[in-house]
């Protein structure tokens, strides 16, 4: 396999409390409205009347877990694949980018990308998307999520050494499934984490749109 | 719904309305010189053939309008090896330029009618390939609503129905144009405009047909899906009901009853006032529901995924 | 990379750096809303290329209340801030992990430097000397004013009201130096944070006041089998690192077992077990398990019999009724009711299975750690939590011992107990105390002495509108408000209850003056705004989250606009009013910072006593143009302040090992309490006097359950038949991870964040219409707000909550508040010891009719305040 670096998310131990996800807006100057890092809550459960206290309720299977997740810089990054610029491309190191250069704004990658990790930025009429804090890599620090996170639930490297040493779940539900991009992630589920793709309960942040 | 899926309603619409009306027009024209010679033929069809061009030229327009970087346009057929995106902006191009050089040459009537043919048929067959690459554009492994066969469908049915009705309304047109500068040729191309017509509805109630037979599709496709996406496009499809109750009333109002009325009227000659208006009713009443139905393609839609 | 050449082109021609951005709005009056918007999600190219030479990381204050306190740097480029990271100063482990901020401290670039920031004092149109048209504070024009006439303004209204009214007509919570060297004022005080623990911990226990003592260390955690977490969600609470020192006990084996109204976010990752329970019922709850303890003799006697009084009627104390133990009242045998756990079920809406199980695993585990928070205790008759918490966890022994300890330790506390490892010097300047109210802020005034004045924040605005107060043993007193003043820390009219009453007492009064950095509720509803500098562009100082390190923090920008500090505020009002403002800051801001880190000490590494943690030299004592003496220490002062954290290496077997009340659990007789009795007092007579000289309640001296106002009894208007009443849901109010407390409640990073959404069980919100993302309208008997309905099952049914500290803004004509800010719904029903019961409300919720813009993209309270 070639070189190809990747996240790993702990999902076990995540308390979905989004430092990462601000210290990714504070690196990248990230107005409100984009989001290249992102933590999504999922969970499920119901309340069962108890058969003698009235108004009394026993909760029944009530759980929720959080993923953190940014670009995937998927071994087959749909992205890159239907970017009719190829602005959108895989680095050797396997980290994708944008060559802004070449990026016409088209949205394209936007609708396809089923992690809504490209994001088109008004001010400049461009997609943006996570470079896997590239600039910080060069000078051999760590991506600035790493570093953020008080739980320490979030690491990088190469993929094939996370793999042999963490697994290889690449998905949890509220993620999409992983044969559709095959996503450069390891995942540790939470204990409750459930398959992509066959979930039985529902992603409950509030969507942020109005 | 924001400027930017405005004007990819607008391309593809405009863009697809005038492969229709080319083809249309070919066939038509074929069919015409056939039965009055090319003289009559052409006069039949000329004028309305000058109109595709603009039409084409302001869906071109308008897709640009959603970009965020126009003037790096150009570098869109950059990825012909993995991007629909990339066909579909090359085939629009040269869409746009063969059969501009056709309408040159048929206008100016340069060379000789085979060639002409010639690249008439290359015209088609490329703005045939454009609207193969727009479904394809859409058919994203990631959209269940657009990933199936029903888009391509759904996108040539609206190709070839917006193509004989903005023809039956251009040659309309044109008609009353003849009447006033060319009275003598009147009674002919009389004829050959009530042939078309009758044709037109013909085409016009089968893709009907087809429409009323993909759009329920479309929903059960979504309704059977078993990803989230699929399941919230199903119930945008919901929350739109009556949208989609008005662009099929429009449609069937448009291309059926209008249609079977203009064929009545096309049967004989004397009838051709209200044929004519008819005609540009129907055009116009479908041309909205198109619109309305395209809307609604991409207001239902749900990616995979977050 | 292309694609930087690419931005650094662009952005050349057309964007503008942040520093070109501060001059030029600066020249232009700052008229320029920038909306936090900096090139989104590109680079500054030019700091970007200037990065490699000319950055620096300045320690940056991380000063909010909201328990961390974390390290953080900034990267300032140029005089301007390009970004953030927290700490890296040394290796990371669980043993001696980085003080890593959360989004809040992350976030604070956009704070300090936000477009938000008041530029220049401010002056109401309609004010005149006397108040003018009072009715528009809140709604009026602003127009910019110099600081002279600023300044000249609220100095001679402090002077005319004090000589017109005297000195109790001006109302202030903080204790201003020029303020109390001017005769004082009438203050506002309560436990707010603590809730109702104070009293109990120190009558019950003999606690001294400072948080962390009845914890045991941090490494201890580790031993312990069960954890339980009693109304505790630390990641939200508890920035920094309490929840993963937790995780570290969890992973050496611990079981958590949370009990809460809401399945949190901490026990979503630490949580084996969740024990739902209805807010302001957890004394119920405490009885059932109690219950269930003694009558399956679970209670550890032995420990009962040797270490507590007033458990059982064996163990009165002398010329106590013996009837009054608690275990009779547990029992019921004199009161009829034994408290079992259907009893307490009905009341706290546990399931008696889990009251049961919970119960026994308390019991049996050992060693066994319970801890509990203020939130539970943030309630009317809040005491009542504390006593029975505190008695269920000595039933269970649990009290001296490794991996044990019945603690409420929180806040910058949490995963922390024992005695500071590193301590910052004192500034060497002098609080001058208020010579109105100089009394303790921890425990309260004293409610035996009759020479403080202050009201309580749940009837300071009752107080300002009807002219009497609460004054513990004196009853009811007299009081004329005149003059409100917002000078210094804090947000009174947002942060106490009953803020629409706080309106009306701001659109009373004859004078309001705020100083603050951004357009706060206080600012709002005032009639002059001073703007202050953020602790970010101040000289520095320290500041610590938890006992095993110090913050050393430097200044980090230049002051914005026209913002100044506090202390010139101060100085400058102080002068123009006479007073000798030399006297009381006698020295320079870099002395007072020198000061707190020569004087900065350090625990010796056997733990014997303290010794100096920095080392400075005559050299640097020149560099620093301060006076001092040279001194050794563990750090030299040069290497402290570019680090900005000194933080005590530990390792599991070291000498700070701290285990709260071993001494008193070895020998009980040489180290008695400093209670009554010198034991732990279950039934507590000091309690008992205590609580009832405030003048509000009366409380048992024995753990008992009264229902609370606005408990879960108050949803019903039959309780026994279980018929609901007019406001049939409970609400309560929640430290929010957007904010500390309204601190930082006007980032939009953290409002997109954080949508500041009302939690409510999907069954009522099914039985109401509403569905998740709704926008709803909460009323309670006080005010209404509007709020996007978060539908979850992660709430027991008939709770709603909502996070506290929205900065209120209110929409006058449709009654409601927009923001959702806690204290429009929470009333002024002052308790206990001046108890804020923040989570005793009822409510009612609807559908609301008109849509509601995400609060990240509301305007930011930009203030440019036209041309005087």
């Amino acid at each position: 396999m070639r070189k190809q670096l990747g996240f790993h998310i702990n999902s076990s131990i995540c308390t979905g409390c989004k430092a990462c996800q601000i210290a990714c807006n504070d690196k990248n100057d990230l107005s409100v409205g984009l989001k290249w890092r992102k933590v999504v809550q999922y969970g499920s459960g119901s309340w069962l009347s108890h058969p003698v206290q009235p108004a009394v309720y026993t909760p029944n299977n009530v759980y929720a877990y959080t993923v953190s997740f940014a670009c995937m810089h998927c071994e087959n990054p749909i992205c890159v694949e239907v970017c009719p610029t190829t602005a959108m491309y895989k680095r050797d190191d396997g980290v994708v980018l944008i060559d802004a250069n070449k990026c016409i704004g088209c949205r394209y990658c936007e609708w396809a990308c089923p992690y809504g990790e490209p994001q088109f930025n008004e001010t400049v009429g461009k997609m943006t998307k996570c470079n896997f804090c590239e600039d910080l890599l060069a000078k051999g620090e760590n991506p600035a999520c790493v570093d953020a996170c008080v739980m320490r639930a979030i690491e990088f490297g190469d993929l094939a050494e996370l793999r042999s040493k963490l697994g290889t779940v690449t998905a949890v539900e509220p993620l999409p499934v992983a044969n559709l991009t095959k996503p450069s992630v390891v995942v540790t589920p939470h204990k409750h984490s459930q398959v992509s793709g066959r979930g039985t309960g529902r992603i409950l942040g509030l969507v942020q749109e109005a | 719904m924001n400027i930017r899926e405005w004007a990819l309603i607008a391309f593809t619409i405009l863009a697809q309305m005038s492969v229709g009306s080319f083809i249309v027009l070919g066939i038509v024209h074929f069919f015409a010189a056939r039965k009055a010679g090319s003289e009559e033929s052409d006069r039949l069809s000329d004028r309305a053939l000058l109109a595709i061009g603009p039409t084409l030229l302001l869906g071109l327009a308008a897709s640009l309008l959603h970009l965020g970087n126009p003037f790096n346009a150009y570098l869109a057929v950059s990825n012909l090896g993995s991007s629909w995106l990339s066909w579909e902006v090359l085939s629009g191009v040269l869409f746009a330029a063969v059969g501009g050089v056709f309408a040159l040459m048929q206008w100016r009537k340069f060379a000789s009618f085979a060639i002409r043919n010639i690249i008439a048929v290359v015209a088609a067959a490329v703005g045939l390939v454009l609207v193969y690459s727009m479904s394809n554009v859409y058919m994203l492994r990631t959209q269940p609503a657009w990933n199936t066969v029903l888009t391509p469908i759904s996108f040539y049915t609206t190709t070839l129905l917006l193509g004989v009705l903005a023809m039956g309304a251009a040659f309309v047109a044109n008609y009353a144009y003849v009447q006033l500068k060319n009275p003598g040729c009147a009674d002919v191309q009389c004829v050959l405009l009530r042939d078309a017509l009758r044709w037109f509805a013909i085409t016009s109630i089968v893709l009907l047909g087809v429409e009323l037979v993909v759009v329920p599709l479309q929903i059960a496709n979504v309704a059977a899906g078993t990803t989230y996406a699929a399941q919230a496009s199903a119930e945008l499809y919901g929350q739109n009901g009556l949208l989609l109750g008005v662009r099929l009333a429009l449609v069937f109002l448009g291309a059926g009853i209008l249609g079977v009325f203009i064929y009545q009227n096309a049967l004989s000659a004397g009838h051709e006032k209200v044929m004519g208006a008819l005609a540009y009713a129907a055009f116009a009443l479908v041309l909205v529901s198109e619109v309305l139905g395209r809307f609604l393609f991409y207001a239902t839609h749900a990616r995979i995924g977050l | 990379m292309s694609e930087n050449n690419f931005l650094t082109k662009a952005l050349d021609e057309t964007v503008l750096t942040r520093r070109s951005f501060l001059k030029w709005s600066a020249a232009l009056g700052g008229a320029v809303a920038l909306s936090g918007d900096f090139t989104p999600g590109l680079k500054k190219a030019e700091a970007a290329a200037t990065a490699a030479t000319e950055s620096k990381w300045v320690p940056a204050a991380c000063w909010h209340n909201c328990g961390g306190r974390c390290l953080i740097k900034a990267q300032v480029v140029d005089g301007t801030v390009t970004r953030v990271k927290t700490d890296d100063t040394h290796a990371d482990s669980p043993d001696f992990p980085q003080q890593r901020g959360c989004a809040r401290g992350r976030s604070q670039r956009t704070q300090a430097l936000g477009a938000d920031r008041l530029k220049y004092p401010m002056k109401r149109v309609g004010w005149a000397p006397g108040g003018g048209k009072k009715e528009l504070r809140g709604k009026d024009q602003w127009v910019r004013i110099s600081w002279d006439e600023a300044l000249n303004i609220v100095a001679s209204e402090f002077k005319r009201v004090k000589e017109t009214y005297g000195n109790k007509a001006i109302l202030s919570k903080n204790n201003n130096a020029f303020l109390a060297a001017y005769g004082g004022n009438m203050s506002i005080w309560g436990t707010t944070s603590s809730g109702a623990w104070p009293q109990p911990s120190k009558t019950m226990q003999a606690t001294s006041g400072s948080w962390g003592e009845s914890g045991n260390d941090r490494l201890d955690y580790r031993n312990a089998k069960l954890i339980v977490l009693w109304g505790s969600n630390p990641i939200w609470s508890s920035g920094g690192s309490p929840t993963y020192n937790y995780l570290q006990a969890k992973k050496a084996g611990a079981k958590f077992i949370f009990v809460d109204p809401f399945y949190n976010d901490s026990a979503m990752v630490l949580g084996d077990q969740w024990i739902p329970v209805r807010p302001s019922t957890d004394t119920a709850l405490l009885m059932g398990i109690a219950y269930y303890m003694i009558t399956n003799k679970l209670q550890d006697q032995a420990f009962l019999d040797k270490y507590t009084s007033g458990f059982d009627a064996e163990h009165m104390p002398k010329g106590a009724d013996p009837k009054e133990n608690f275990k009779d009242y547990v029992l019921g045998t004199y009161d009829g009711t034994p408290k079992t756990p259907e009893w307490a079920s009905q009341i706290c809406g546990t399931p008696p299975e889990l009251i049961r199980s919970l119960a026994q695993e308390i019991a049996t585990t050992k060693p066994m750690t319970i801890l509990s928070t203020s939130s539970p205790a943030r309630t009317y008759l809040g005491e009542q939590f504390a006593q029975a918490f505190l008695t269920v966890g000595w039933m269970t022994g649990n009290v001296g011992l490794p991996g044990a300890m019945v603690s409420d330790n929180q806040h910058s506390r949490g995963s922390y107990g024992g005695p500071a490892l590193v301590r910052s010097g004192g500034t060497g300047v002098a609080a001058v105390p208020n010579p109105l109210f100089n009394q303790p802020t921890y425990f309260g005034p004293d409610p035996a002495n009759k020479e403080w004045y202050g009201m309580v924040w749940d009837e300071v605005w009752d107080a300002v509108m009807t002219g009497k107060y609460t004054a513990s043993v004196r009853g009811k007193l007299d009081c004329d408000i005149k003059l409100i003043s917002h000078l210094g820390l804090g947000a009174a009219l947002n942060q106490s209850t009953n803020l629409l009453r706080g309106i009306e007492a701001h659109r009373k009064v004859e004078f309001v003056v705020t100083s603050s950095s951004f357009f706060t509720t206080n600012a709002k509803y005032s009639d002059v705004v001073l703007p202050v500098t953020t602790m970010w562009e101040r000289e520095g100082g320290t500041t610590s989250g938890n006992p095993e390190m110090l913050i050393w923090y430097s200044k980090v920008v230049e002051p914005l606009f026209e913002a100044k500090d506090d202390q010139w505020i101060e100085t400058e009002i102080g002068k123009r009013l006479g007073l000798d403002m030399q006297k009381i800051y006698p020295i320079s801001d870099k002395q007072m910072v020198f000061n707190q880190i020569s004087g900065a000490t350090v625990m010796k590494a056997d733990a014997s006593g303290y010794e100096p943690l920095v080392t400075i030299t005559e050299a640097d004592i020149k560099e620093l143009g301060v006076t001092g003496k040279p001194q050794m220490g563990r750090i030299g002062i040069k290497e402290y302040k570019e680090k900005g954290v000194y933080q005590v290496a530990r390792t599991p077997g070291d000498k700070f090992g701290f285990i709260a009340k071993a001494a008193f659990r070895a020998d009980p007789e040489k180290n008695p309490l400093k209670t009554a009795s010198g034991k732990l007092e279950i039934y507590c007579p000091a309690l008992s006097k205590v609580i009832e000289s405030y003048g509000w309640n009366k409380l048992s001296a024995t753990p008992k359950y009264t229902p609370p106002v606005e408990g879960v009894e108050a949803t019903f208007s039959d309780f026994k038949n279980k018929v609901k009443g007019d406001y049939p849901l409970q609400l309560y109010t929640i430290h929010y991870a957007r904010r500390s407390h309204s601190t930082l409640d006007n980032i939009p990073w953290l409002r997109e964040a954080f949508p500041q959404e009302f939690m409510i069980n999907s069954m009522d919100a099914a039985a109401r219409g509403i569905k998740h993302g709704d926008i709803v309208k909460v009323t309670s008997m006080h005010g209404s707000v509007i709020r996007p309905a978060f539908v979850t099952d992660r709430i027991i049914p008939g709770v709603t909550a909502l996070g506290e500290g929205a900065w209120a803004d209110l929409d006058e004509l449709a009654g409601v508040d927009k923001a959702g800010a806690t204290n429009t719904l929470n009333g002024g029903n002052p308790t206990g010891q001046g108890t804020q019961p923040y989570n005793s409300c009822v409510v009612q919720v609807e559908k609301y009719d008109k849509p509601l813009l995400p609060d990240y993209k509301w305007p930011q309270r930009i203030m440019l305040g036209k041309e005087a």
